[in-house]
């Protein structure tokens, strides 16, 4: 199965300015997080790629794009109604093709030589299938992430056939559902924000987006309704996600590319020098965690 | 190891396994019972299999402590031999506190082995063995209830950052006209059982015979007949997000609010009334059980689960249906509180309507979590009130994947059949509806105890207990197969069959004399339309349930009402009734647990919580207020101008902030009119409180200087009358009963504090067992062992029951409705003169009492109440002041007796001596004993060891127990003396001595005269009389006692204060020099004493009732 074609969804309310911060990547090259992301996506054999935005984000998108912007095509979500949505809009684009699909507030660091986005890309040509990349989450994370649970594939490290898809699931849920065997106890496999999807996904975008019972479908709902009907697997990837969106998300994000690129000791220096003024900072409120 | 019982315990075949302990040792000598033991005990150290170890145990304790005593105690008397007393090492006993048990019976089993085996040493091995083996049972609970998945990760969690759970958004949105939050409700039924197949409700039985644990549980709405207009749902609970950084909880019930603001309160259960709200929260998970301790602010907690600066108003509202109603309200009102959380974090999908089995089991699963966390306990239907309707539950054979799965047979949950239209027709449900009538009789019980014996029963497959169970199974198939046929008389015949059948077989305390008197007035009066009884819940009393014709329902429901109320009045001095009694409508519950979501005008919360918020919320300055609040008030203005709130509620409203006028509580019965009309001596009272105040008197002063020297008696300080006395002295002791020579003094003056936990009714009156086939009082159980002794030999035994101020009426009172049960003449009542004024306790003394005094510890869950417990009571005492009057309880409950002592110089007092002295001049000796030394009869043996020695009083005293705690016969300077446990320098000491004290007394009443200075003929002066009491009572020591008064309030709710009391006791009289003293050694079985309800069980299994029913003659 060959993946030539890309989806990132971009289209959520108060995502839109995400993709266009700065960044310094891990050669010390300023860029935008949509490059980084761009690059991913492009390291795994991706020619052509799609990003789901809001009416009247595309300039923005197209300019933090630089000078990838050649491989981007863009499409409009009309009305935030969900993530099902949002990929359902990139339909006339996948054409009957396999897709690799992003989120655009994530940026990965792979652990390997291998990018994160190719890792995933082998799995799903090897088994021929849908495949989502998961890491195992501990449970504090679980109403960020939609969670698997799967049986292992023998002689496969990392490759789980999945069983249910939940989208943040509770606890109590979890716990009483989603257990993967081999996983740390309160841990389970949540998405990484990555997935490769067979043209499978299609119809079931549409069924959950038509299911009135349902308010702002998800993929989840979606990957819920596919590995009921077709062969859907997960991968434990060998690479961090770093969510943008979150508090402090862009400077982790941010550390974690530097400490892992050419300008590691100089950060590290610099970090060195902080914690040593520590005493001079004020309380850190209460969060000792 | 080859051994017939470990043998029984490891079969699996059925027939062999459920053979009983004594169809093994019934025979077996004292060796080959020891040798029982040692492969036990052996066994039940390596056997991994839970139940067997627990089996193991409870055969252990068995043998301790009714097969051993017995054994020894026979074949000493075969032998000649001195009898060995043997003592119970003190180190053990810590242990035994400390719930060191595996440490206590290495202990125990050392001196056993050193010492040889006895009496006194097998009653502290059957407690430790006993205690070990619930406590292993108890762990195994604790371990299923935190496995079952869906609990586990609220241990995990260690700080509420990292805090999983969100709140719905949909209670985060306001009304944007008025800014009012929406409010999530919830209504649930509390169930109701018509069989639990003699208790197979109990989680360790439903985990070791699934197939014997079947309950047939329906699920109601109630309403007070005469009160509420039609049943509804009982339970109803309330949940909306606030504007304030705080858990806000209310129950308007028990009319309680707090903010809780800290994560460790949430945890401080027994600080407020809300202890089971704050369960609910903690087992719902939304302060999970792990964050115990993190010492984190809830503000934190809340930011994390619904945003900064929000918090959670949770309200509970039970209609006030009392305590004590059979119907498992609190399990189930733990259940809607845990719905409702769940909800609203979306732990159960749906946040409105009903709920789906799998989030029913979660929630019973949370409900029985809720349960072990606030120390209380339930058995696993108790929540059936979250399930529609009528339903069967069953217990589940453990499968692979279940936590339980190697460990028991059974799961802890069980599962749940719910009957549909064909299983139990409409028809059936109405006609059902049309012929029970349910009721509360006014007893609000703990139900741990039975619960516990039904336990050991089981685990022992007595003979006669197995096949009652095997009966009350059927029973429930019969119970079943009659609401399929709709045939409800059947379904009365069942449950009455049940009630006195199986149940009392296998516990005879689930009845007692006000049921059996009930169900024999329904009986009586309405013969064949009187269909059947139905025992709700775990013992009669409270809840229970009687069948009628339908076409006479009504009619007696009214007829009932009345009955109840009169048959309580005649009985409530005798037991501890909470409440008047009540009669219910019902309904069935065909929805169970039930959630809307209320927004706009329609959110608001039941007047009652209103009347009890509004006034504080009207002392608040309008600034201070949240906005929440401030839109709130007025909101409930707009309510009351738009007539929305009913005139009754908006009258109750204005009447909750406006000041009581309190001239009616002040009636002439008040407290201090009483004790100005019965003699009270305010200027002692007063001394007594200077001195407590000032440190001189107090628990730690009443203890003997610790230089004195404190020793165990010798032999020849005792006259041992175990195994029987002479022939010449049995024959003078005839002789003197035979001449009118002896008369008996019963002291009944006290309200067995102990015995009802401080519910404060006449202990001489409480008809405690079924003796010649109806339930008998102590007073009636006293009188026939007189009755006996005088057909058997003749002459005049005047019996004389001393009061006080607290038991003198209902005494009298019980006496002449009975007639005197026969007597024509000779039983008398001898009024109290003497009465104290209880004080709030000092703190010093309650620390002493709680933190210095060895005492047992609890369960881990349950310690942590009763720590919290205390330190509320501190702070009440400290509060409401030390040494100060306790004068906040009915007046009964203020006063106290003043202790034994009293009670023989009031003899002298009141003129009773003197009126009996010249009735009888032939009079010369009195047995003196307790109200609960049921084996103490005019004996002819004791008396004429009495009379030939010679002695100016005799004492009885007995071999020591575990139990017997509270002093003992010691060598105090060289001179044997009774010495009072409280008078002990150090408690050590009393595990060295080998005698306690059974109170009984042989007294000459020309030496005891002599003791007071007195003649016979000074007894007609009253002023000598009273002056010679005066001055004997100065050189008595006077005692402070700390003792547990219950106060009763709202519907059937009891609060229990520690109030301090003095007391002066009789065994004191050793201690004069003058008085010549011996002190005779007798049977175990005359000595023993009944102090606590919990001694009844194996009183009366290991043949004390027997041989006590032997002494009496009923025929009156």
């Amino acid at each position: 199965m060959q993946v030539r074609k890309a989806v990132i969804t971009a289209a959520a309310p108060n995502q839109n300015r995400i993709p266009t911060q700065q960044l310094v990547d891990r050669q010390g090259k300023d860029k935008s997080a949509l490059q980084l992301i761009l690059e991913e996506v492009l390291s795994c054999g991706v020619e052509e790629i799609c990003i789901v935005v809001r009416p009247g984000d595309q300039g923005s998108f197209e300019q933090a794009s630089g000078d990838l912007v050649g491989s981007v095509r863009f499409v409009e979500q009309p009305e935030p109604i969900g993530y099902a949505d949002a990929i359902l809009r990139a339909k006339p684009f996948v054409a009957d093709e396999p897709f690799l699909h992003l989120v655009g507030d994530h940026l990965y660091l792979s652990a390997s030589e291998i990018s994160c986005a190719r890792q995933l890309v082998n799995v799903a040509s090897e088994f021929t299938c849908s495949v989502s990349a998961v890491q195992s989450t501990r449970e504090n994370k679980l109403p960020y992430f939609g969670i698997v649970s799967g049986t292992r594939v023998p002689r496969q490290e990392g490759v789980f056939e999945v069983q249910r898809v939940v989208e943040k699931p509770t606890p109590t849920r979890a716990e009483q559902e989603l257990v993967t065997p081999g996983l740390r106890s309160g841990h389970y496999l949540g998405f990484f924000g990555m997935h490769v999807l067979t043209n499978d996904i299609i119809a079931a975008l549409e069924q959950v987006v038509a299911d009135e019972s349902l308010t702002k479908p998800t993929l989840s709902d979606a990957l819920d309704v596919l590995r009921a009907r077709h062969k859907y697997m997960a991968f434990e990837v060998r690479g961090t996600r770093y969510n943008l969106g979150i508090p402090y998300g862009l400077l982790i994000s941010q550390l974690a590319i530097a400490l892992s690129g050419h300008d590691r000791d100089h950060i590290l220096t610099e970090l060195v020098d902080l914690l040593a003024q520590r005493n001079a900072l004020v309380g850190d409120g209460g969060r000792d965690a | 190891m080859s051994n017939r019982l470990i043998d029984i315990i490891r079969s699996e075949d059925e027939s062999l396994r459920h053979r009983s302990l004594e169809s093994v040792v019934a025979e077996a000598t004292t060796t080959q019972l020891l040798e029982h033991c040692r492969s036990l005990d052996a066994y039940r150290r390596h056997e991994e299999n839970l139940y067997c170890r627990v089996r193991a145990l409870f055969f252990l304790s068995s043998i301790h402590r009714y097969h051993l005593p017995r054994r020894l105690e026979l074949e000493g008397a075969r032998s000649e031999s001195q009898l060995h007393n043997g003592l119970i090492p003190f180190g053990g006993y810590e242990h035994l506190l400390s719930r060191r048990f595996s440490e206590a019976i290495d202990d125990f089993l050392q001196t056993q082995d050193s010492a040889g085996p006895s009496d006194a040493i097998s009653s502290a091995l059957a407690q430790a063995y006993h205690q070990l083996g619930f406590q292993t049972l108890a762990d195994q609970v604790r371990k299923s209830v935190r496995t079952v998945r869906g609990n586990q990760w609220m241990f995990r969690l260690g700080h509420p950052i990292d805090h999983p759970l969100r709140l719905r958004r949909e209670l985060l949105a306001a009304d944007p006209k008025r800014g009012a939050m929406p409010l999530l409700c919830e209504t649930t039924a509390v169930r109701m059982d018509l069989s639990h197949s003699a208790w197979s409700d109990i989680f360790f039985l439903g985990m070791d015979y699934p197939a014997g644990a079947r309950v047939l549980n329906i699920s109601v709405d109630l309403g007070v007949r005469g009160r509420d207009d039609s049943p509804s749902p009982p339970i109803e609970t309330y949940l909306r997000v606030i504007d304030e950084p705080v858990f806000r909880l209310a129950s308007v019930d028990l009319n309680a609010t707090a903010e809780v603001t800290t994560i460790g309160e949430m945890f401080d259960f027994a600080r407020d009334y809300l202890g089971l709200l704050k369960a609910a929260v903690i087992a719902a998970g939304i302060v999970p059980p792990g964050l115990e301790g993190c010492g984190r602010p809830i503000s934190e907690l809340l930011a994390q689960l619904i945003g900064p600066g929000k918090g959670l108003e949770l309200v509970s509202k039970i209609n006030d249906i009392p305590k004590g109603s059979r119907l498992a309200v609190s399990t189930n009102l733990l259940g809607s509180l845990i719905s409702i959380l769940m909800r609203a974090t979306g732990q159960i999908e749906s946040l409105t309507g009903g709920l789906t089995e799998s989030e029913r089991r979660l929630v019973a699963a949370r409900a029985i979590l809720g349960e072990w966390i606030g120390g209380s306990g339930g058995g696993w239907q108790d929540s059936g009130g979250v399930w529609p309707g009528i339903k069967l539950i069953c217990g589940a054979e453990a499968a692979e994947g279940d936590p339980e799965y190697g460990v028991s047979r059974g799961r802890l949950m069980p599962v749940h059949q719910v009957f549909d239209r064909r299983r139990a027709s409409e028809q059936t449900r109405q006609k059902l509806q049309d012929s029970l009538v349910l009721v509360h009789g006014g007893m609000a019980q703990n139900v741990g105890p039975i619960l516990e014996m039904v336990t050991e029963r089981y685990l022992l497959r007595s003979e006669a207990e197995w096949g009652a169970r095997q009966e009350a199974m059927t029973i429930l198939d019969q119970v079943v197969a009659a609401i399929e046929s709709g045939d409800i008389r059947q379904i009365g015949q069942a449950t009455t069959r049940n009630f006195e059948g199986p149940l009392q077989t296998i516990i005879p305390w689930a009845t007692n004399r006000f049921t059996d008197r009930l169900i024999q007035a329904c009986r009586d009066k309405y013969g064949d339309q009187f269909w059947g009884f139905v025992m709700l819940g775990g013992m009669s009393g409270g809840g229970m349930g009687f069948l009628f014709d339908p076409a006479i329902k009504a009619a007696a429901s009214d007829w009932l009402q009345k009955e109840m109320v009169q048959i309580k009045t005649q009985l409530q001095t005798a037991l501890p009734f909470a409440m008047d009694p009540v009669v219910y409508d019902f309904s069935i519950n065909d929805q169970g647990t039930w959630a809307q979501l209320r927004s706009g005008d329609d959110a608001v919360m039941p007047d009652r919580y209103y009347q009890l918020v509004l006034p504080n919320l009207l002392r608040t300055a309008t600034r201070d207020l949240s906005p929440n609040r401030r839109s709130e008030l007025q909101s409930i203005a707009r309510r009351c101008a738009d007539g929305q709130i009913a005139s009754s509620a908006s009258s109750k409203l204005l009447q909750s902030v406006l000041p009581h006028d309190e001239s009616d509580e002040r009636s002439d019965t008040s407290l201090h009119n009483l004790l100005h009309s019965i003699g009270f001596d305010a200027e002692q009272h007063e001394q007594i409180r200077a001195d407590l105040k000032n440190g001189r008197i107090g628990l730690s002063q009443n203890r003997l200087s610790p230089s004195t020297t404190i020793r165990d008696v010798g032999p020849e300080h005792v006259v041992d009358l175990r195994q029987g006395c002479s022939l010449e002295e049995v024959k003078a002791g005839e002789q003197a009963i035979a001449d009118g020579q002896v008369g008996v003094v019963t002291l009944a003056a006290g309200v067995g504090s102990r015995w009802t936990e401080g519910a404060g009714v006449c202990k001489a009156l409480h008809p405690f067992n079924r003796f010649a086939g109806r339930h008998r009082s102590f007073l009636e159980v006293h009188l026939a062992k007189t009755r006996a002794t005088l057909r058997s030999i003749g002459g005049a035994i005047p019996h004389v029951f001393t009061t006080s101020y607290l038991t003198d009426a209902p005494i009298r009172e019980h006496l002449q409705r009975h007639e005197h049960f026969g007597f024509e003449r000779g039983v008398e009542v001898s009024t109290g003169k003497s009465v104290g004024l209880r004080m709030v306790p000092t703190v010093r003394d309650l620390q002493f009492l709680w933190q210095e005094t060895a005492s047992q510890v609890l369960d881990q869950q349950q310690q942590k109440v009763r720590e919290s417990v205390r330190a509320a009571l501190m702070n009440w005492a400290r509060t409401t002041g030390e040494a100060s009057d306790y004068t906040d309880n009915v007046p009964n409950q203020c006063l106290h007796p003043v202790g034994h002592w009293y009670e023989v110089p009031n003899l002298l007092r009141n003129g009773m001596l003197h009126r009996l002295l010249q009735d009888q001049p032939s009079l010369r000796y009195l047995m003196l004993h307790n109200i609960d030394t049921l084996g103490a009869n005019v004996d002819p043996g004791l008396l004429g060891a009495h009379i030939r020695r010679g002695a100016d009083l005799s004492f009885e005293v007995i071999t020591r127990r575990l139990e017997d705690r509270g002093g003992g016969l010691a060598l105090v300077g060289g001179r044997p003396q009774l010495v009072e446990g409280l008078a002990m320098p150090d408690e050590r000491i009393e595990f060295d001595l080998s005698y306690y004290n059974s109170m009984t007394t042989w007294i000459d009443i020309g030496r005891l005269l002599e003791t007071f200075q007195l003649t016979r003929s000074e007894l007609a002066d009253t002023a000598a009389v009273d002056s010679a009491v005066r001055k004997l009572a100065k050189r008595l020591p006077t005692y402070i006692t700390l003792k547990d008064v219950k106060k009763r309030w709202g519907h059937a709710q009891e609060d229990i204060y520690p109030v301090a009391q003095f007391e002066k006791l009789w065994g004191d009289m050793t201690a004069l020099p003058e008085v010549e003293c011996q002190f005779m050694v007798v049977p175990k079985r005359r000595g023993q004493q009944l102090k606590e309800q919990a001694q009844l069980d194996p009183w009366k299994r290991d043949g004390s009732a027997e041989y006590i029913d032997s002494l009496c003659d009923w025929r009156d």
